[in-house]
């Protein structure tokens, strides 16, 4: 249901009771006018009735004085005729004065000469036997006067003596005068006033006298007086009208007085006031269903306009918002909706930004991969193609060796390879830990260079180093790799007999590392993303030196997992790069007391080592032998044991995986006895989590190399435990 | 040793590459010219046009393409043998490439020695 019609209906509901009050309050005040008006009328007719009898009161009292004057008597009478003319004469209404004796006979009448014949009266008049039965003065019913053809009533009045009737005075009044009496009264137009005498005849009336004198009263009337003395009744008049009657009979005279009041006056009464009321009504309930159509209007309109705003809201559709809203409850809810519209483009935006980050990391991810694949493949193709050179030529010869040295390059940049990637899944997947410990950036820098410039990895360039003492508390093999990775990219992006330079110092409580080359150089806009991963250099198809932009990466991570900052600076493309590693440095925790330990150097040593894997046994050999080491073989743990008690070599490396008994328990042996201490032990394991570490460290094993292992790393290994 | 109609020149920018294979295909009878890029192969084709040349894609200087397609304007006559170890390659994504669409054949890296072979004797054959 709409709200202006809920609005309707509350103001309906509202109005109702009001409108039920009304109409019964209408109706109550109708009945209270009418009473109003009909007591108002009573107490009129009383009014008039009381003039009435006070009118003929007078008359009765004028008649008891003449009665009570000396000279009424039948030897005095001439004198009593000549004070009663003089009455007569001062009485306009009045039209005779006569005297009768209790038996009827009239003795004196003004109207006849003296001494004329005088009728009996006594058995024509009703009101005087009236009187002679009361005693008292009487008013007669209207008659017409017989000799003056006037319609009249008579007022009598008793002479009395000695407790007896002895003369009876009568007046007789021209019923002109009560006309006059009830025309005085002024009624309203329309409105009959009549006079009835005690026989109900119509003594006076203001409409149509002529014809209703004399005549008897209305039907209804007469019921009504039938019934009670005085009252008020709905009838008609002689004349038909319909009216509305209140009446009263004279308790003293027995006359009535009768108003007819148009019925249509009376029923107006009151009626005045229901119709104000009733209009009022009327236009309260209009004003107020006007009023709530337009406040509803008022609130649905914005309310609807919202509803379509949300509804655009919803279909990512701009918005467009009422401009006033009048009810602040709405307009709140439209600036929720504002806001919620704003919220919402916001998060939009927020999403489109990180679809748009998702899509470039996918990019990535599938450049990366097309780029692992490139990696991987080179070196295969390499592998393979060696290994059919291998195959076709046999093991030994020139061709052979040369074949042996391909697989040997690219199993190693394989290996490194899958190490980076392994480093990377580590340190994204925030696995990596660092095994810290205080040690000596700079001959950390030293051993490392001097690794790789035994494996000839820096014969096509100058590289020139120069590292100071510097603690830090640190991963020393995550700072060989960020070291190791700054140089392979220094190396790849510097043409060859170009110039490297690789420097440790301290400055400001910071070690410094700073790897400069006369190389490739970077782009300005490079030089943001250099660190990225998967990020490459501006080669385009050419990808022989672009890597799989992980290198650079791992050393930011690394860098930043240990506290400290990397940076690049490059003039432009072509002018050479430097990378600067800050790390902070750490007060050196003890001097080392071993003045000998500077003088250890990796000269020829005696190097057993126990390997069940003919190849990885071969390779080792190999390269230690190349780097001038007297070497010994073993394929299991016995026989390794054997050789050591035989030979005592300064160094043993054990395969933990031996077919026998494992490398722990080999070291654990070697260990037990007192005359093995000075051999460095240097565990060979596929695996290379903390854990594996420090299973190795607690046999007795003074290192731990994972495989494959680099000849550098064997390298750098011999000499750290020396 | 060298036979005629046999004169290889291979361009990859993989130095152990260039070596693997000319060792591989010396000992197959062929005669080899290594190049490590484009530039430096079409020094040497100018001066001793190859019977075939087996070419990598992805190099620096100047790539594989520019090299497909200066052969195949100046010297008809050779054929051409492109090995790549490019994801797209791989995939065959680029048999479409104008570049390579008159190559005599495309080996994926890595690659079978004997595979190599066999499409070498395949394309003389023509």
């Amino acid at each position: 249901m709409k709200l202006r019609w809920h609005l309707v209906l509350l103001t309906l509901a509202t109005l109702l009771p009001l409108a039920i009050f009304a109409v019964v309050e209408g109706a109550l005040l109708v009945v209270s006018e009418r009473e109003t008006f009909r007591r108002g009328a009573e107490a009129r007719t009383l009014a008039v009735l009381t003039a009435i009898d006070t009118e003929l009161n007078r008359s009765i009292t004028t008649a008891r004085v003449l009665v009570a004057s000396p000279g009424l008597g039948e030897a005095e009478l001439h004198y009593f005729r000549r004070t009663a003319a003089l009455v007569l004469a001062a009485q306009p209404d009045w039209i005779n004065i006569t005297v009768a004796r209790p038996d009827g006979q009239q003795i004196m009448n003004l109207r006849v000469p003296e001494g004329d014949y005088l009728p009996n009266i006594g058995a024509v008049d009703e009101s005087f036997e009236r009187l002679l039965r009361t005693g008292e003065p009487v008013i007669s019913d209207l008659y017409l006067a017989p000799v003056l053809k006037q319609l009249n009533f008579v007022v009598r009045t008793p002479l009395v003596q000695d407790g007896k009737v002895r003369y009876v005075l009568s007046a007789a009044v021209n019923s002109a005068a009560i006309g006059r009496l009830i025309r005085a009264q002024g009624l309203p137009p329309g409105w009959v006033g009549v006079v009835l005498d005690r026989n109900d005849h119509i003594v006076a009336r203001n409409v149509n006298p002529e014809e209703s004198l004399g005549q008897l009263a209305s039907q209804s009337l007469r019921d009504a007086l039938a019934r009670s003395p005085s009252g008020w009744f709905h009838g008609s008049t002689i004349e038909g009208s319909v009216v509305y009657t209140p009446y009263r009979r004279s308790e003293t005279t027995g006359w009535v007085f009768a108003m007819g009041i148009p019925a249509y006056v009376v029923e107006e009464v009151g009626k005045r006031a229901q119709w104000t009321l009733a209009l009022g009504l009327l236009a309260a309930l209009g004003l107020a269903l006007a009023l709530a159509m337009i406040v509803g209007r008022r609130i649905s309109g914005p309310i609807g306009s919202l509803a379509s705003a949300t509804k655009a809201m919803g279909q990512g559709e701009s918005i467009t918002l009422p401009v006033e809203i009048r009810v602040s409850e709405v307009d709140t809810l439209a600036g929720a909706l504002r806001e919620a519209a704003q919220a919402i483009h916001e998060r939009q935006s927020l999403i489109e930004r990180e679809r748009e980050a998702l899509r470039a990391a996918d990019r990535a991810k599938d450049e990366f991969l097309a780029m692992l694949s490139h990696e991987l493949r080179t070196p295969l193709a390499a592998l393979t193609t060696a290994a059919h050179v291998l195959r076709v030529a046999g093991n030994d010869g020139d061709k052979a060796m040369q074949a042996r040295g391909v697989i040997e390059r690219q199993t190693k940049h394989m290996a490194r390879l899958v190490e980076d990637l392994l480093d990377v899944s580590r340190v994204t997947m925030g696995k990596a830990n660092l095994q810290r410990e205080a040690f000596d950036l700079g001959e950390v820098v030293e051993n490392l260079v001097a690794g790789w410039r035994a494996a000839r990895r820096f014969d096509r360039h100058r590289v020139t180093h120069s590292t100071a003492t510097v603690w830090i508390d640190a991963d020393r093999t995550r700072l060989e790799q960020i070291v190791s990775n700054l140089l392979d990219n220094a190396l790849k992006f510097t043409p060859p007999g170009r110039k490297i330079d690789i420097r440790v110092r301290q400055e400001n409580g910071q070690a410094i590392l700073r790897v400069t080359d006369e190389g490739d150089g970077l782009a300005a806009a490079a030089i943001g993303r250099i660190f990225d991963l998967f990020a490459q250099g501006e080669h385009g198809l050419d990808r022989s030196k672009g890597g799989m932009g992980i290198g650079l990466a791992l050393v930011k991570w690394l860098t930043e997992m240990h506290g400290g900052t990397v940076s690049v600076a490059s003039e432009g493309p072509g002018r050479g790069a430097a990378f600067t590693v800050r790390l902070p440095a750490v007060v050196h925790p003890h001097r080392q007391a071993d003045p000998g330990a500077t003088e250890k150097t990796l000269g020829p040593r005696r190097v057993l080592i126990i390997e069940d894997s003919d190849d990885t046994r071969q390779m080792l050999h190999a390269a230690l032998a190349l780097s001038g080491h007297e070497v010994r073989e073993a394929r299991n743990g016995a026989t390794g044991l054997a050789v050591a008690a035989e030979v005592a070599p300064d160094i043993a490396l054990i395969d933990i995986g031996l077919p026998d008994i494992d490398g722990y328990e080999v070291a654990r042996r070697l260990r037990a006895d007192p005359t093995n201490g000075h051999i460095a032990l240097i565990a060979l394991s596929g695996y290379g989590q903390p854990a594996d570490l420090q299973r190795a460290y607690d046999a007795g094993f003074d290192s731990h190399l994972t495989k494959p292992v680099a000849v550098e790393v064997l390298h750098s290994a011999i000499a750290a435990v020396l | 040793m060298s036979k005629p109609g046999k004169r290889l020149l291979i361009v990859d920018d993989d130095a152990d590459m260039r070596l693997s294979l000319k060792l591989a295909l010396e000992m197959a009878g062929y005669s080899v010219e290594p190049a490590a890029d484009g530039r430096e192969a079409l020094a040497i084709q100018r001066q001793r046009p190859a019977d075939v040349l087996i070419t990598d894609i992805f190099m620096p200087e100047s790539d594989g393409f520019e090299v497909i397609d200066a052969v195949r304007r100046g010297f008809p006559q050779t054929r051409i043998v492109v090995i790549s170890g490019g994801a797209k390659l791989a995939k065959r994504e680029y048999l479409l490439d104008a570049a390579l669409m008159d190559v005599d054949a495309i080996l994926p890296k890595p690659f079978d020695m004997e595979a190599l072979l066999r499409t070498l004797e395949s394309i003389q054959r023509r």
